[in-house]
């Protein structure tokens, strides 16, 4: 028998698989298809303190080996995910991490207030990089993952309101990301969850149009994951937290070079669209990997890269 | 909702640049109803290109069913190439698909375009199943050649009374798949329903005429998709309740609406 648990924080994960927030809706989109109990745990689409429509469409388009997103964060509001949703996923009993948003700290502070006083959950990713909505009341505003010192304050404020395990989600449009996950460490993160999609775009050139009605959107898929693999390694050289590696992991190979590079556990995102069994199968092909490898432990394995 | 590997039974060419997939799966072939699709994964590693691809059903039996698809792409590229005997990876059925309840003395109008013929061949198949009089079926068919007419012959075979028209005026009436339509209309008085698929301006023209004629009509819309069961929310088409106007997800939601619904 092979050992899989990992931990984030005080958070005991069975193993180290979880899936990537807006990419697995509230977990019940996916039940025909696997048995969502023997995941690691589920990130949920993020939420807002307000319901959102999102944005009009064109929301998707392909790209080589990637896609670009613009939903625009569409979700019911915390109220109605806290009544809908949320029973749903705590009768799985297994970790589950709500994401959650705001475009100023006083609304993470109101999310998190408002999801303790529920509970029933084990934990908060909290979304600092969705580029997909415009951020803060003045045009200058920017996204917190952008800025160190705008990290620190959300998560503080996060973490002054709960004692559950909290994650902050790093984008990758930064110029050092090391600094951003110690940003986060020192704010009091359990871990850093990285990396959210690139900010990118897709041109239609008979039109001239961009093809997103957002204009840019999200990049994700397997053509992000050598950056993201390289941002996993750097950000884990940098904090004492667990960093939980996300980006186009598409089989178990992928998810074996980020736990190597330095991640505790990883997120399945753009592949559970293609393949709504790929959290499941690559959990199923980690186990393998190890026993032909005579790996016990999964701990072996976490941050083992041999760089000479 | 499955995902399974799919035994390829038949690929044919059926109209220039247009092939018909036949494909084993009985448990997907048993639920499909028409109206709703599958999602095909086209590369063999998923990675160019990276999504599936949508196609509805043309036919649904007891152990295969099959899609109708036009060469429009890498994707379709690689699906044309797939052999007999070869497997590809299926997830599906997917969507809501048309309402085929209601009176059997009802005229039932199914109006196509192009690669949106395909599943009104499916709901005309049902519709007889479900001892429909074949003389209330009336189908209204739209290409830009007589070659494009997908399914003109099948349809026939029904017994269906059809109704055709090109855009170069080759077979059928010269011009838009409406103005027959609008004739037809125009000339019966029954209790009517419309069911309608294919490119966007056609669906918004017959949404209109349904409206004017006070006639009921369900659309099948087609929307950019990765996933296919309401994951991403990518598929987004605005739909009106009232003056309440929201994004609805067409793959989970749909693909089939009530035309009223939809914010043209």
């Amino acid at each position: 028998m092979v050992n899989l648990e990992t931990r984030i924080g005080k958070l005991k994960l069975p193993n180290p698989i979880l899936v990537a927030s807006g990419t697995f809706g509230h977990a019940k989109e996916f039940e025909k298809f696997i048995d969502l109990k023997k995941l690691g745990g589920i990130v949920t689409k993020t939420i807002t303190v307000k319901p959102r429509l999102g944005n009009p469409p064109v929301r998707i388009v392909e790209t080589p080996s990637g896609m670009l997103n613009a939903i625009g964060l569409q979700n019911p509001g915390v109220e109605k995910f806290i009544e809908e949703k949320l029973p749903y996923l705590r009768k799985l009993k297994i970790p589950i991490l709500v994401s959650i948003m705001g475009y100023r700290v006083e609304e993470l502070v109101e999310l998190t207030h408002r999801l303790e006083k529920s509970g029933g959950f084990d934990g908060y990713e909290v979304n600092l990089s969705c580029p997909n909505v415009s951020y803060g009341s003045s045009s200058g505003a920017v996204m917190f993952a952008h800025d160190a010192s705008m990290i620190e304050a959300a998560i503080s404020a996060v973490r002054k309101e709960t004692k559950k395990t909290v994650v902050a989600k790093l984008g990758p449009d930064v110029s050092d990301i090391g600094k951003m996950a110690q940003a986060a460490e020192r704010a009091g993160a359990d871990a850093v969850s990285l990396i959210n999609t690139f900010i990118a775009m897709a041109i239609d050139i008979e039109t001239r149009k961009p093809v997103l009605a957002n204009k840019t959107g999200g990049l994700s898929g397997p053509c992000i994951k050598p950056i993201a693999v390289r941002m996993v390694w750097e950000a884990a050289k940098k904090v004492k937290i667990p960093v939980i590696g996300i980006g186009g992991i598409m089989k178990t190979e992928d998810a074996v070079e980020f736990l190597i590079a330095g991640a505790a556990a990883v997120q399945i995102g753009t592949a559970n669209f293609i393949n709504p069994c790929a959290s499941i199968e690559v959990l199923n092909g980690l186990g393998n990997f190890m026993k032909k490898n005579k790996i016990k432990n999964i701990r072996e394995l976490i941050g083992s890269i041999k760089e000479n | 909702m499955f995902r399974q590997k799919c035994l390829v039974v038949k690929q044919e060419l059926t109209a220039p640049g247009h092939f018909t997939l036949t494909l084993r799966s009985p448990r997907i072939s048993k639920n499909a109803r028409p109206g709703q699709f599958v999602q095909i994964q086209c590369a063999e590693d998923s990675c160019d290109p990276l999504l599936p691809r949508p196609f509805s059903f043309l036919t649904a039996g007891s152990s295969d069913f099959s899609v109708l698809y036009q060469i429009v792409g890498k994707g379709t590229e690689l699906l044309a190439r797939k052999k007999k005997g070869e497997e590809v990876w299926i997830v599906g059925p997917l969507g809501n698909g048309f309402s085929v309840s209601g009176s059997k003395n009802r005229l039932a109008l199914l109006v196509g375009g192009g690669v949106g013929i395909p599943p009104l061949y499916h709901l005309a198949q049902e519709l007889l199943k479900k001892k429909m009089n074949k003389k209330n079926i009336h189908v209204f068919l739209g290409a830009r050649n007589k070659s494009l007419l997908l399914c003109e012959k099948d349809f026939d075979r029904l017994g269906v009374d059809l109704h055709l028209a090109t855009d170069d005026g080759s077979k059928g009436r010269k011009g838009f798949i409406t103005e027959p339509l609008e004739h037809f209309l125009a000339a019966t008085g029954d209790s009517r329903q419309i069911y309608t698929c294919g490119p966007t301006p056609m669906l918004k023209a017959v949404s209109r005429l349904a409206a004017r004629y006070k006639v009921p009509c369900e659309v099948s819309v087609e929307e950019p998709m990765a996933c296919g069961f309401g994951a991403c929310l990518g598929c987004a088409i605005e739909v009106k309740k009232g003056e309440t106007k929201r994004f609805a997800i067409a793959c989970c939601e749909g693909p089939v609406f009530n035309s009223k619904d939809i914010v043209w």
